[in-house]
């Protein structure tokens, strides 16, 4: 079956200026590849810093990457045009970590949720009224909430908030960085559970992007872990569980809360 | 809220400072230019309650001056003929904000004219000047800032949206400008304008030239502010909803950059109207005989008059009021805008 | 040494742009100096197209801009049409003039502003700290202008200080110490106007920045060891705050000078100011243009200076840049 999105060699090189005018180079993503089935979802597990939400925002079109390929329904979206480019954009939403920080807090809720609706324009007032208040039941937010701001909101129900947004344009893709790490425990598991509810019903991809393991291992039909720009270990959730190969995937698995202290790896210094 | 009480404060005092002098022809009781030159150079009139003889009037009144015995320039006080304060009294008409015909004074008298802050060379009235020249630096000074503020807004987001070369080069001008010492650089852009005149090309001369001085430092603020901005979330998921640059900007980030312009204009309005003041007073500004705060002090660089004349000084202190508004303005605002800082700062703010 | 070289170019690259804008805003005014005396029928045409040529009014822009460069760094810095005369000569005495004016009220502006602040600082929030803030503040909000005019007509009225000028009419006849007096009476005016009118700034920043010092844990710490009240006040904390302080440092000189302009025109103390502004009444082209490059050379000497004396003051740029 033909993946809907594969990434092939990607690299993404940032160079910065520092305080005193000198250039540091800076290898983000050094050649990663991998691919993505329709309706399945992918983690990309690995430590701060290891690159991979320089991968969710080449994958979304919101930076271009130095050199390599995503291909994305047969076309290799890197080398499209700024314009094309952002016809593109809807089709794969970015939910963010921080959900206080990616909701304009100058706006309200309800201009929040529209605002996806009305740059796509097309749509009529009351057509754009109804779908903001179908999208709001569908994330588990009630509407009388339309007026005030993010910041009277829960973390929780801004999360939502922000996932009802992204759903608004019907996306083939949804990468979703950090999208539960800033949140309790409790709200995690009800946003996860939602998520996977929104895969059925709407037939979505999840590209997940975490640092979080056994999130991961819940979430996930594949995982990737990812260690300074590189992929090091790839295949499906179980196995990577089981069988763990690589160093930082130890690491990582050490990393998850048990109450069982047999079944954990041992920690190495 | 109750960092919201200040801010109101100096807001209604600005207001009510600001409305005296928009509605400076209901307040003045005569014509700025009309002359009187058989009183050049009156001293104030103070006014009164209590007579010479100590009797008690309800209504104000002052003293008509005479010229005191074998001088020709000294006034003093002639306590047989008083002269009634008259409230809502026709006048000289004028247009109450520039277009409702009107002729009601708030005060006026009935045969000698009071000049509570004396009279001019011209024997024109300080009092009804002074009022009337706030029109003209306070009109200068808030189109200056607009000028100034649109300018840096433009420049900043520029440089800081767009970034790259074009950041760089418009930095380095900034760099330029803030190198110039500013009066300097204000007298520079003047001497490229003719040098004479019609007042009212004068006075958008000054306002040019004042509003191009000054871009730079709110120019680098704007920049700060959109490059920050630029690397929020909510500007990046708005970009993934397929929106345009100019929606970006329009809608997201420019928004942002409000409350940096708003404590400029409040910093800016004050010092551009002190810039009005200074070239007219120098003669490079507003030319005579349309009064202006400036050039109401110009002959002050005369020694005779800067000797036997101090009254002519008094208009100076006009702006101390509108100073105080517009500083303790710029703190709460500032205070607003760093809600962490004011613990540190408030007993010494002025607020 | 980097450090100080990169500054330096910076500088120079700054001086150079001035002087191009200030060459380019000037020459593109209408009219020069030779337009007021078309005006006189008395010089014949003739004359007055030999004198535009003698001074290259009539070759374009950038020959203009080279000539000019090439007098400034061979010293004449153009001609005044008014003096007739280099600008030079003309220029260095009233730049002398400026910069006595300037360099004396900045040193005793900060040798009040310093103390003060710290002293202030200490007091935080209790009543003489209140006081001086509500001083400052009053302060603040008299116009520069309001200030030098209302020193002025003060000294007027009571004769304290002569006015006016910057010497006695007799000043060639007095002796060395009484030549330095009737410089010192002369200037206390301008000093005190250009004094008042950066000090209230000054002291609250110096405030604002040592008190946050004085609220930093390390303080606490170090008031701990038992460290005395003035070597920690002094020694520490006016240390950890120069950084700020030293960049006002550079940008009270930027605004002394500005302010000078004013003062000395309303004194009529014989400086870049008053000569700047007759040249521009008389559209005398090129001591514009000098003046104005001048007091940003001033001003950016200013900063250079303040930027050597943070590289000295903090070792977070000394190491940086010798890392580098």
């Amino acid at each position: 079956m033909q993946p809907l999105l594969r990434v092939e060699k990607l690299v993404k090189c940032y160079e910065r200026q520092n305080v005193f005018g000198s250039r540091e180079k800076l290898l983000a993503l050094d050649g990663v590849s991998f691919a993505v089935a329709q309706e399945t979802t992918l983690a990309v597990v690995g430590e701060s810093g290891s690159g991979k939400s320089t991968l969710g925002f080449c994958i979304s079109c919101l930076e271009i990457p130095t050199s390599g390929s995503i291909w994305f329904e047969g076309r290799d979206i890197v080398v499209l045009a700024e314009s094309e480019r952002r016809k593109l954009r809807p089709q794969i939403q970015l939910i963010f970590q921080d959900p206080s920080n990616s909701l304009n807090p100058r706006w309200s809720v309800e201009e929040i949720l529209l605002e996806p609706l009305n740059l796509k324009g097309k749509l009529k007032r009351e057509e754009t009224k109804q779908r903001a208040v179908a999208l709001m039941t569908q994330v588990g937010l009630s509407s009388d909430m339309f007026q005030r701001s993010p910041a009277q909101l829960s973390g929780g129900q801004r999360q939502r908030l922000a996932i009802a947004r992204a759903l608004a344009l019907e996306p083939r893709v949804l990468i979703l960085d950090e999208a539960l790490s800033a949140l309790d425990c409790s709200v995690q598991a009800q946003i996860a559970n939602l998520l996977i509810e929104l895969q059925r019903t709407l037939g979505m991809t999840y590209l997940f992007i975490t640092h979080d393991l056994a999130m991961a291992a819940h979430l996930a039909d594949e995982i990737a872990v990812m260690n300074r720009g590189r992929v090091v270990e790839q295949g499906p959730a179980q196995n990577i569980l089981r069988h763990p190969k690589e160093e930082i995937t130890r690491h990582l698995l050490a990393a998850i809360p048990s109450l069982d202290n047999a079944e954990r790896p041992p920690l190495e210094s | 809220m109750t960092m919201r009480r200040p801010l109101a404060k100096w807001l209604v005092i600005l207001g009510v400072l600001h409305a005296i002098v928009v509605c400076a022809g209901f307040f003045a009781p005569y014509d700025p230019i009309e002359q009187d030159r058989k009183n050049p150079y009156l001293p104030p009139m103070p006014l009164h309650l209590l007579d010479a003889q100590g009797h008690l009037h309800l209504r104000p009144f002052a003293y008509a001056l005479k010229l005191r015995e074998g001088t020709f320039d000294q006034y003093e006080q002639d306590t047989s003929q008083s002269v009634p304060m008259k409230f809502f009294r026709s006048g000289a008409g004028y247009r109450l904000l520039g277009f409702l015909p009107s002729r009601i004074h708030l005060f006026g008298s009935e045969d000698a004219r009071i000049c509570l802050l004396g009279t001019d060379a011209y024997g024109r009235d300080q009092f009804s000047r002074l009022l009337y020249g706030g029109q003209i630096s306070l009109l200068a000074g808030l189109l200056g800032a607009g000028c100034t503020l649109s300018i840096g807004l433009c420049v900043g987001a520029a440089a800081g949206y767009f970034g790259g070369w074009r950041d760089d080069a418009l930095m380095r001008v900034a760099e330029l400008f803030l190198a110039l010492p500013w009066l300097y650089l204000l007298f520079a852009l003047r001497a490229f304008l003719p040098l004479s005149v019609s007042p009212l090309k004068a006075f958008f001369l000054i306002v040019a030239v004042i509003g191009a001085v000054g871009w730079a430092r709110p120019a680098r603020l704007v920049r700060g502010v959109v490059l920050s901005a630029k690397e929020r979330d909510f500007v990046r998921a708005a970009r993934g909803f397929g929106a345009t640059d100019s929606y970006l900007l329009r809608r997201h980030i420019l928004p942002e950059t409000s409350s940096v312009l708003l404590t400029q204009a409040a910093i800016l309005i004050p010092q551009y109207v002190l810039a009005e003041m200074t070239l007219s007073f120098l003669g490079l500004g507003v030319p005579e005989p349309a009064p202006s705060w400036g050039n109401l002090l110009s002959n002050l660089q005369q020694y005779s008059v800067l000797v036997s004349y101090w009254w002519m000084y008094l208009p100076a202190l006009a702006m101390v009021p509108f100073f105080l508004g517009y500083l303790g303005l710029a703190s709460s605002l500032q205070e607003r805008l760093e809600p962490y800082k004011i613990e540190r700062r408030s007993p010494g703010s002025l607020a | 040494m980097r450090f100080f070289f990169r500054r330096l170019r910076h500088a120079c690259f700054l001086l150079f742009g001035v002087s191009i804008l200030a060459f380019l805003f000037t020459t593109l005014a209408p009219g020069n100096y030779f337009d007021e005396m078309r005006l006189n029928p008395q010089i014949a045409p003739e004359t007055m197209a030999a004198l535009r040529a003698q001074y290259q009014l009539d070759r374009p822009l950038p020959v203009r801009y080279v000539s000019w460069m090439n007098s400034v760094l061979h010293g004449q810095m153009g001609f005044s049409f008014a003096y007739n005369s280099p600008v030079a000569p003309i220029l260095f005495v009233r730049a002398r003039n400026t910069l006595l004016l300037t360099i004396t009220a900045t040193l005793i502006a900060w040798g009040i502003a310093l103390p003060l602040g710290v002293w202030s600082a200490e007091r935080f929030g209790r009543l003489p700290d209140r006081l001086l803030s509500w001083a400052t503040a009053a302060l603040l909000v008299i116009p520069d202008l309001a200030l030098a005019l209302g020193l002025l007509v003060l000294t007027v009225r009571t004769g304290w200080f002569p006015t006016g000028s910057m010497t006695s009419l007799d000043f060639g006849s007095l002796s060395l110490g009484g030549k330095f007096r009737d410089l010192a009476l002369h200037m206390t005016l301008p000093v005190a106007a250009l004094v008042l009118s950066g000090l209230p700034l000054l002291i609250r920043h110096v405030r604002a920045a040592v008190a946050e010092v004085l609220d930093a844990p390390f303080m606490l710490a170090a008031r701990g060891h038992g460290i005395p009240r003035r070597t920690l006040l002094y020694r520490y904390a006016l240390r950890v705050a120069a950084n700020p302080l030293i960049s006002l440092f550079g940008f009270s000189i930027g605004a002394l000078l500005s302010g000078s302009l004013l003062v000395e025109v309303v004194m009529s103390w014989p400086g870049l100011g008053p000569l700047l502004l007759e040249s521009i009444l008389s559209r005398d082209l090129y001591v514009v243009i000098d003046g104005v490059l001048f007091s940003t050379m001033f001003l950016v000497s200013g900063n250079l200076i303040a930027d050597i004396l943070l590289y000295w003051a903090d070792p977070r740029i000394r190491t940086e840049s010798a890392a580098r």
